[in-house]
C-alpha cells in the first residue's frame, strides 16, 4: 500500500532533483532569476487535470512562485474568468459559443484569451466492486456497456453483456450506481461527447427520459436519473466510490485519481478490439490520431481537439476517451490581471510545459507531443508582461520527445497483452489503475450459465473441481471433504444459494481447473477461491428482512415477558395505593 | 419598540414636573405632562443605537429589495409555474423550486427532530441536573459545538457518518418501509447482494448533519429559559413533595414552552439555510421526493452554491428568485419563533 507512494515520492524527489540540476547546470533556466520577484496568482476549473496542476503548484514554490488553484470544475473555472476573478483557467473544453445543452453561451471577448494544452490523459471508469469478497481488479468494459451503464439500461453487474466482457470473472448479481458529476464539468461533457458519437441512439433515449429533451447535445452538466448518484468534482466522484458502501458504484474520473485512491479502474474496448486502461502510455498512442485545431488566424479554436479519431483509433493500445486538458490564460490586461501577474502565470506556464512533462507519467497523466509544446510556447508570448524565455526543447527531458521529432513515448508503449483481446477465452488478472499490483484470480475458461438460478445444485457441480488443493495439476480432485462443506452452507435461504453457486464456479467444471492454476500462479489460487466462497455463503444467510412470522413471534414473546414483569408491579402500585383512599 | 426605548432613556435623565398643586382644590389631579430633557452623551447614545438598530433593519429590506431585482427578471418569465415546477434549466426556460423547496423542508424537519430532544435534554441536563462545576464546561462545549465550521461536519458527514448510518437507514428502512416517506425504491433488504447505495446521499443523512449544527442553537435558547424558571415556583414543586423529574414536568418545562417553540424555530430557520454541508452530502436530484432515506435529495441553498459560479444572466437571476423564495421563508420562520418566544410567560419576562 505504501510502496507505491513511497515509489512516487522517490520518483518526485529524483525529479526534483534534475530540474534543479538542468536549472544550476544552465542547459536553459526556463525559470527567470531569483531576483525577480512573483505575484500571487490565483487559478480556477478543471478538476480533472487538478491533481497535475497542485503537483506544479508544490513544484514551483521553490521559484518563489505562489498559485493558488480551486479545482471547482471546467465550467466554474471559465465562467469565473470571463468575471475576471481568477488570473487564469484550467478547462478541459474550449469555451462555449454555442452550447448543445440548452445552457447560455459563454462569450469571452475576442482576442482576450489563449488556450495552451497543458497536460493529457484518461477519462476512467474507477469501480467498486467485490466477487466473493475479493476486490474486482480487472474488469473489461466494451464502450457500448460504458453508455449502458451510464445511461441505465445496464443495472446489474451480472447483466449478460457485462459478463460476455469479463469471461474470466463470475459477475456478482449487485445493482450498478453509477456515479456522475454533480457540478459543471468538462469530463462530463468529454465523455458525453463521446457518447454521442459512439452511442448515439443510447444517449438520445437517456436525454429523453431525463427529461432534458430537446437539447441533447454534449453537456456539461450530466443529467441523473433514479438510481445515479451525482457527487461535486472528480475527488468528490472518487470519494463516493472508494466508500465501503458503495460497493457496485462505478464513476467517471480522471485516471490519477484512480491512482491516488488505490482503485482499479474499467479497462475500455478499443476499435483494435482490446481492452485498455488509460496508462500514460496509452494515452500518448491515442492522442496521435487527436485533431488539433492550427488555424492560428482564429483564437476561439486554435489548439482546441477533435477527438474523434481517438475514438476510432485502430491502434490496439489506445484508449477511447483519452483528451488534452488546457489552461486558458489572458491576453489582455484587465480587471485585477496586470503585467506583473501575467510574468508570473508565463513563468509558471513555462515551467507546466517543459518541466513538468517528466513527472505527469507519476501523477497518473500523459505528457504532451512536442508539436503542441512548441505551439503553447508561441501562446505563452500573447499573455502580457511575460518574461519571455528561450527554451532549449531538449532540455526539457520530455518523455515523447526525441531527435527525430517522433513521439518515442508512444513509440515504445508496450502492445496489450493477448489476454486483453476481445474474445479471448479468459482475461488478463492483472489489475489496473491504483490497484496495478493485485490481480484478480479468473476462470481459465468462459463460465457458462452465469447464474444457476438454483442455488442447491450449483455447489454440487462446483465441488467437483472444489477440491483445488491440487489445481495445478489437474488430477481427479479430492472432492470428499469440500462438497460436504459446500452443502452445508447453502442450508436455508433463497439467497445463499446464489452466492454459494458464484463460488463452485470458481473452477472450471470441465477441466477440473481452478482459477489460476491454468495462468501459472501458485496453487494457492484455486483453494482461496474456494475458502472465500465459504466463507461469503454462511455470512450472507441471516439477513433481516422485514416483518416476518418469526418477528411477529418474537415481539409477541417480549411483551409477554415485560407483562409478567410489569403487570404485579402495576397492579399492586394500583390497590396499594387505593387502600388508604 | 421605540417607546420602551424612550422610556428607558427618560429614566435616565432629568424629569421635570409641570404640575400645579390641585391638592387643595380637591379637583382630580389631571395627568402630569412629562418632558424629558436629555443631556449630550443621552442624545449621543440615543442617536447611535437608534442608528445600528436602523441599519441593521435598512440591511435586511437591502437584501430583499436586492433579491428582488434581481429575481424579477426569472419571475416574470416564469410566474406562477416557479412554485410548481420541480426542474431546473433557466436558459430553457424551465425551472421552479418545487423540488428543491421541498427537499430544503425535509433536510430541516429531519434536522429539527433529531435535535430537539437532544438540545432540550442537553438544555435541562446543565440547568437542572448537572453538578456545578460541570456546568460551565459542559455550557463551554456547547458553545463550541456551534463554533465548528460547517465544512468540518460536511466532512465528518460525506466521509465518516455516511459510512456509518447506512446500517440504520437500511434497518428503519427493512422494517418501517411500509411507512410511505420510509420507503426507499430500488431497495431490497432481502437480498445480500443489493447496493447499500441507495440508502447513501439522502435527506436523512444530510438532515443528521444539519441537526449537529442546529443543536447548540436551540440548546441555548432553552438554556437561557429554563434558567430563568422562578425559584419560588421550583422550591414550591419541591416543598409539595415533588421530585426533581415532577419539577421539570410541572413547573419547568410548561414555564420554558415559549422558549422550547422559540429555540426550535430559530434552529429550524438556521437548518433551511444550511449551505455547504448539505453539498458535500447529497446527490442532487430534481423531482418531488417524499423518501427521507432514499438516496438524492436537494436544498435551496446547496442548490444555489452550486450552481451561482456556473450561471450568467438569467440563470442568475433565477437563482436569485430561488434565494428570494429562501429569504422568505426564513423570515417567515424567525418571526414566528420570535412571536412564541415573546408571547410566552418565559419569554414576556426576560422581554419586559
Amino acid at each position: 500500500m505504501s510502496v507505491p507512494r513511497l515509489l512516487r515520492r522517490v520518483v518526485f524527489a529524483v525529479s526534483a532533483t534534475l530540474v534543479a540540476g538542468s536549472f544550476v547546470g544552465g542547459g536553459s533556466p526556463p525559470i527567470a532569476s531569483a531576483s525577480f520577484s512573483y505575484q500571487r496568482i490565483s487559478g480556477e476549473g478543471s478538476s480533472w487535470a487538478a491533481n497535475a496542476i497542485d503537483a506544479m503548484r508544490v513544484n514551483v514554490r521553490q521559484f518563489g512562485i505562489t498559485v493558488d488553484y480551486n479545482p471547482s470544475g471546467s465550467t466554474a473555472g471559465r465562467r469565473n474568468f470571463l468575471n475576471g476573478t481568477v488570473d487564469f483557467a484550467a478547462s478541459d473544453i474550449p469555451f462555449q459559443f454555442s452550447p448543445e445543452d440548452g445552457s447560455a453561451p459563454e462569450n469571452p471577448a475576442p482576442g482576450s484569451y489563449a488556450y495552451i494544452p497543458v497536460t493529457a490523459g484518461g477519462t476512467s471508469f474507477m469501480y467498486n466492486l467485490q466477487i466473493n469478497g475479493k476486490r474486482v481488479t480487472n474488469l473489461r468494459l466494451s464502450g457500448e456497456n460504458v453508455a449502458k451503464i451510464f445511461t441505465g439500461v445496464i443495472t446489474t453487474w451480472n447483466d449478460p453483456a457485462i459478463a460476455a466482457d469479463n469471461p474470466g470473472l463470475t459477475m456478482p448479481a449487485r445493482t450498478i450506481v453509477p456515479v456522475v458529476r454533480s457540478d459543471g464539468s468538462g469530463s462530463s461533457a468529454q465523455f458525453t461527447k463521446w457518447m454521442i458519437a459512439e452511442h448515439g441512439a443510447l444517449w438520445t433515449e437517456f436525454c429523453n427520459r431525463s427529461g432534458r429533451a430537446p437539447a441533447c447535445g454534449n453537456t456539461s452538466f450530466y443529467p441523473t436519473i433514479p438510481g445515479m448518484i451525482a457527487q461535486n468534482g472528480d475527488l468528490g466522484v472518487a470519494g463516493y466510490v472508494s466508500q465501503g458502501f458503495a460497493e457496485g458504484a462505478i464513476g467517471y474520473v480522471n485516471y490519477s485519481y484512480a491512482l491516488n485512491a488505490q482503485f482499479p479502474v474499467a479497462k475500455v474496448l478499443n476499435e483494435a478490439g482490446y481492452y485498455t486502461e488509460p496508462t500514460p502510455d496509452n494515452v500518448a498512442v491515442s492522442l496521435l490520431q487527436a485533431r488539433i485545431n492550427t488555424n492560428e488566424a482564429d483564437p476561439t479554436v486554435y489548439l482546441t481537439q477533435q477527438l474523434e479519431g481517438v475514438y476510432n483509433d485502430t491502434d490496439p493500445r489506445s484508449y477511447q476517451l483519452s483528451s488534452y486538458s488546457y489552461l486558458i490564460v489572458p491576453t489582455k490586461v484587465a480587471g485585477q490581471f496586470n503585467e506583473d501577474k501575467g510574468a508570473t502565470v508565463g513563468a509558471f506556464a513555462y515551467y507546466a510545459l517543459c518541466q513538468a512533462q517528466q513527472q505527469w507519467a507519476s501523477v497518473g497523466y500523459s505528457p504532451m507531443p512536442i508539436n503542441l509544446v512548441e505551439a503553447s510556447f508561441d501562446q505563452i508570448r500573447k499573455i502580457p508582461g511575460v518574461v519571455v524565455q528561450d527554451i532549449d526543447i531538449a532540455s526539457c527531458d520530455n518523455p515523447t520527445f526525441s531527435a527525430n521529432g517522433t513521439n518515442v513515448l508512444a513509440q515504445n508503449a508496450p502492445q496489450p497483452q493477448a489476454c486483453d483481446q476481445q474474445g479471448s477465452v479468459s482475461q488478463c488478472p492483472n489489475g489496473t489503475g491504483g490497484l496495478s499490483n493485485v490481480p484478480t484470480d479468473v476462470l481459465a475458461g468462459p463460465v457458462t450459465g452465469g447464474t444457476t438460478p438454483a442455488g442447491g445444485t450449483t455447489p454440487a457441480g462446483g465441488s467437483t473441481p472444489a477440491g483445488g488443493s491440487t489445481p495445478a495439476a489437474g488430477s481427479t480432485p479430492a472432492g470428499g471433504s469440500v462438497p460436504g462443506a459446500a452443502t452445508g452452507t447453502t442450508l436455508p435461504g433463497s439467497n445463499g444459494g446464489v452466492d454459494a453457486g458464484t463460488g463452485g464456479q470458481g473452477c472450471d467444471a470441465d477441466t477440473g481447473l481452478c482459477a489460476g492454476g491454468s495462468s501459472g500462479t501458485p496453487t494457492g489460487g484455486g483453494t482461496a477461491t474456494g475458502g472465500a466462497a465459504g466463507a461469503i455463503a454462511t455470512t450472507v444467510l441471516p439477513q433481516p428482512s422485514g416483518w416476518g412470522g418469526s418477528t411477529v413471534l418474537l415481539l409477541l414473546v417480549i411483551a409477554l415477558t415485560l407483562g409478567l414483569v410489569l403487570t404485579p408491579a402495576l397492579a399492586w402500585r394500583r390497590f396499594s395505593s387505593k387502600e388508604p383512599a | 419598540m421605540a417607546g420602551v426605548t424612550m422610556e428607558a432613556f427618560g429614566a435616565g435623565g432629568a424629569v421635570e414636573t409641570t404640575s400645579v398643586d390641585h391638592v387643595a382644590t380637591g379637583e382630580p389631579a389631571p395627568p402630569r405632562r412629562l418632558v424629558v430633557r436629555k443631556g449630550r452623551g443621552d442624545r449621543i447614545f440615543f442617536g447611535g443605537a437608534s442608528f445600528s438598530g436602523a441599519f441593521v433593519l435598512a440591511i435586511m429590506v437591502a437584501v430583499g429589495v436586492f433579491l428582488a431585482i434581481q429575481a424579477s427578471q426569472a419571475l416574470k418569465s416564469s410566474g406562477f409555474s416557479f412554485l410548481t415546477t420541480s426542474v431546473w434549466q433557466p436558459d430553457r426556460g424551465e425551472f421552479g423550486i418545487a423540488a428543491i423547496m421541498l427537499g430544503t423542508v425535509l433536510i430541516a424537519l429531519v434536522a429539527v427532530a433529531i435535535a430537539l430532544p437532544i438540545s432540550m435534554g442537553t438544555a435541562l441536563f446543565i440547568t437542572e441536573v448537572a453538578p456545578k462545576w460541570l456546568r460551565s464546561w459542559l455550557i463551554a462545549l456547547v458553545d463550541l459545538m456551534a463554533a465548528v465550521p460547517s465544512v468540518v461536519y460536511g466532512l465528518w458527514g460525506a466521509y465518516l457518518l455516511q459510512g456509518k448510518i447506512v446500517g440504520l437507514s437500511r434497518w428503519i428502512n427493512a422494517w418501517f418501509g411500509w411507512i410511505p416517506f420510509l420507503d426507499v425504491a430500488r431497495a431490497d433488504p432481502n437480498s445480500p447482494l443489493s447496493s447499500e447505495s441507495v440508502y447513501t446521499a439522502s435527506t436523512f443523512i444530510a438532515g443528521v448533519v444539519v441537526a449537529m449544527m442546529v443543536m447548540p442553537i436551540q440548546c441555548v435558547v432553552m438554556r437561557e429559559v429554563f434558567s430563568q424558571v422562578p425559584l419560588g415556583e421550583r422550591e414550591g414543586a419541591y416543598a409539595l413533595g415533588s421530585t426533581r423529574w415532577g419539577m421539570i414536568r410541572v413547573v419547568a418545562l410548561p414555564f420554558g414552552r415559549g422558549g422550547i417553540i422559540g429555540g426550535t424555530m430559530l434552529g429550524l430557520g438556521r437548518a433551511l439555510g444550511e449551505t455547504i454541508a448539505v453539498v458535500m452530502i447529497i446527490s442532487p436530484r430534481f423531482d418531488l421526493n417524499f423518501h427521507v432515506l432514499e438516496a438524492g435529495s436537494n436544498s435551496v441553498s446547496s442548490h444555489i452554491a452550486l450552481l451561482t459560479f456556473e450561471s450568467s444572466g438569467f440563470g442568475l437571476s433565477a437563482l436569485m428568485a430561488a434565494g428570494l423564495a429562501l429569504f422568505a421563508v426564513t423570515l417567515v420562520v424567525n418571526f414566528t419563533a420570535s412571536w412564541f418566544v415573546a408571547r410566552s410567560r418565559s419569554g414576556a419576562s426576560s422581554e419586559a
